[in-house]
């Protein structure tokens, strides 16, 4: 069932402006997409993405001592904003956190006096002039470096990354423990939230996802494994083992199952671009939370409630445990998220409509318009439908990106990156 | 029984899943590792559950192989965390199960930082005695193991164990043991519905369950 293979996009990031898209996949690749820029003869044909830069950002890496192997998948991509020429993202596997620097090269210098043209050294003989060398326009290079690397602080998986807004400073998240570092430190990190039971055997709960507050820089969030958040203040203690706030929803018995404590696990979590709200997906799922209601969702969205009467047989082909993110659009009006069968969900927030749409090549002809698709749940299909057996769960959206401010939306299915956007009149 | 075949069922899968996720790249993982462990317990709930019910409207007349006390004993005496060996066998393992039952549960803690030590014994009994002892480990194999034990013990104590936090569940095994090794004996006919990813012998005897082979293979990593 799962095959291994390197091109499987496992994150997908624009960078602030939406210039830029970042990729990662299971191979420890990051292919970073840049925007045309819009050219008043070719109005028709809008900014579309093109490769900009690729580079191995991971590789397997072997820990001697836990006689384990590091996989050099991209979990997370985090872009920082811009300051300057450059562009920089945080780029993580399981371990190691990694700053690079995207930069552009489109001069080069000519004209040395001891070495020649082609670098090699020239006999001091031969010199009899001096001349200054110029800066000459070359082909356009774009070359990512390492700037820095934050290795060694966790025990367990990273699951998260996340920028804080005084753009000094990230966390890192994993299993138990959540990690501050300042980007010009390397080789210490604070260590910030620590759920680690003195006896592992009393382990019930895990960190699934953390993120910052968008513009407090004091605080962030972290999600758990049973369906809680809790959203920390870092002025309060240095170690932010309590909570400020403490987000729950009662559990609804009706909807017990056999399976209820798995399915309720958060697999992403979100603050709104405004910092008012909270996105939280589980496995069937989106809730949105109101900062000062911490007893339950203000809305709660359901992804593919078809699948509640399928659970038995999604833990026999580990599908339960797929871990969908979930995205706000610019003006966190419309929130989206993925499925199966290459399906992803659109909500509105404001007219309560939702759209289920699909990302595959037969569908999506350069220019078509999306159409709309309909998981039949039970009774007579109708002729556009599919049926919920005919879903195919190895076709899963994990991962999807909204542009900051455009509709645009980047989804990625599998090993294939998908790009829509609004149609122009 | 429906429920009860069910629920063994997932249990029987859950297993084989922590089995495999051993073995997976970038090492076991923490939050499947407690997601399977869940589910394995609402399992055993679920049978236990279903298990007393098919057994109260029944004349109380205690099934020949009495699985019920021997679930009660297990449960409370918990040295019985071996699982123990069925009917058939001669009684001499009997006294080396209590006194395995520590062994057992330092065993797998010392799996983590020495694997591969520990597993070659208990394969090598396994395979080299084939029809006769089948699954369940030699005296031999036992006494080496004790011996091994012995010697080992104390720097182990003293040292906090390095692995402990790859190995999520690093006393899986003991948990496994003590929560299921009442379950081990109850199923005569367990279907081996999960893959023979593990040293399986599943017509070796009646009284072995799947269950059993595969909490071995767990144990022995």
């Amino acid at each position: 069932m799962n095959e291994y293979r390197a091109d499987i996009i496992s994150t997908v990031e624009f960078n602030h402006t939406g210039e830029l898209l970042a990729t990662g996949d299971k191979g420890g690749r990051v292919v970073i997409f840049q925007r045309e820029q819009e050219s008043k003869n070719q109005v028709h044909r809008r900014g579309e993405y093109n490769v900009y830069s690729t580079f191995q950002s991971h590789e397997p890496e072997f820990d001697y001592l836990k006689s384990l192997e590091i996989e050099e998948k991209i979990n997370k991509i985090r872009w920082l904003p811009q300051q300057n020429a450059a562009y920089f993202l945080l780029s993580t596997n399981d371990k190691t956190v990694k700053l690079w620097k995207v930069s552009e090269r489109d001069k080069r210098p000519e004209g040395y006096n001891l070495k020649d043209e082609e670098g090699r050294l020239r006999d001091p003989a031969t010199i009899t002039t001096l001349r200054v060398p110029v800066l000459r326009p070359m082909d356009l290079m774009v070359e990512a470096t390492p700037r820095r690397v934050f290795a060694n602080a966790h025990t367990y998986h990273i699951n998260s990354i996340s920028v804080n807004s005084d753009y000094e400073t990230y966390m890192s998240a994993d299993d138990l423990r959540i990690n501050l570092w300042n980007f010009e430190i390397t080789n210490q990190s604070f260590n910030i939230v620590d759920i680690k039971p003195a006896n592992m055997e009393e382990l019930t709960e895990v960190i699934t996802a953390a993120e910052f507050h968008p513009h407090h820089c004091n605080s962030f969030v972290y999600s758990s494994s049973k369906g809680t958040i809790r959203l920390c203040d870092m002025r309060a203690s240095a170690l932010c083992d309590r909570h400020s706030k403490f987000f729950e929803e009662p559990e609804d018995p009706s909807n017990r199952s056999f399976f209820s404590e798995i399915i309720s696990s958060i697999s992403d979590v979100k603050f709104s671009h405004s910092g008012r709200y909270i996105m939280t997906r589980d496995y069937l799922t989106v809730k949105v939370w109101d900062l000062n209601m911490e007893n339950r969702p203000i809305e709660t969205y359901q992804v593919h409630d078809y699948l509640r009467s399928k659970l038995c047989s999604l833990y026999e082909n580990d599908c339960i445990f797929d871990k969908f993110e979930c995205v706000w659009n610019g003006s966190d009006s419309v929130i989206m998220t993925g499925s199966y069968n290459n399906f992803f969900r659109m909500f509105d927030r404001n007219t309560k409509r939702d759209v289920t749409l699909e990302a595959s090549r037969e569908n999506s002809k350069p220019r078509a318009i999306l159409k709309p698709r309909k998981v039949c749940v039970g009774g007579k299909r109708r002729k556009d439908e599919i049926s919920v057996d005919s879903l195919d769960f190895s076709k899963k959206i994990l991962h999807t990106a909204w542009h900051p401010s455009e509709n645009i939306i980047a989804v990625a299915a599998t090993n294939n990156l998908y790009i829509f956007q609004d149609k122009v009149n | 029984m429906e429920v009860q075949k069910e629920a063994q069922r997932i249990m029987t899968l859950s297993v084989w899943k922590m089995y495999h996720s051993r073995m997976q790249r970038g090492g076991l993982r923490l939050h499947r590792s407690l997601q399977l462990s869940l589910v394995m317990r609402s399992a055993r709930e679920l049978y236990l559950s279903a298990k007393v019910e098919a057994h109260e409207p029944e004349v109380p007349l205690p099934p020949v192989r009495s699985p019920d006390p021997r679930l009660h004993q297990s449960r409370e005496a918990e040295a019985g965390a071996e699982a123990a060996p069925p009917d058939g066998e001669p009684t001499s393992p009997e006294p080396m199960d209590t006194r395995e039952a520590p062994r057992a549960e330092e065993t797998p803690a010392r799996c983590a930082p020495r694997p591969t030590k520990v597993s070659r014994k208990r394969r090598n009994s396994s395979l080299s005695d084939g029809g006769d002892v089948g699954l369940v480990p030699s005296k031999k194999a036992r006494l080496e193991e004790e011996e091994e034990g012995a010697s080992s013990e104390v720097p182990d104590r003293l040292q906090p164990p390095p692995a402990q936090a790859e190995g999520a569940f690093p006393n899986l095994a003991r948990v496994l043991q003590r929560r299921f090794s009442g379950l081990l004996n109850c199923s005569p006919a367990a279907p081996p519905t999960a893959p023979p990813a593990c040293e399986a012998k599943p017509a070796c005897r009646p009284a072995d369950s799947m269950l059993n082979v595969l909490v071995r293979a767990v144990v022995a990593f």
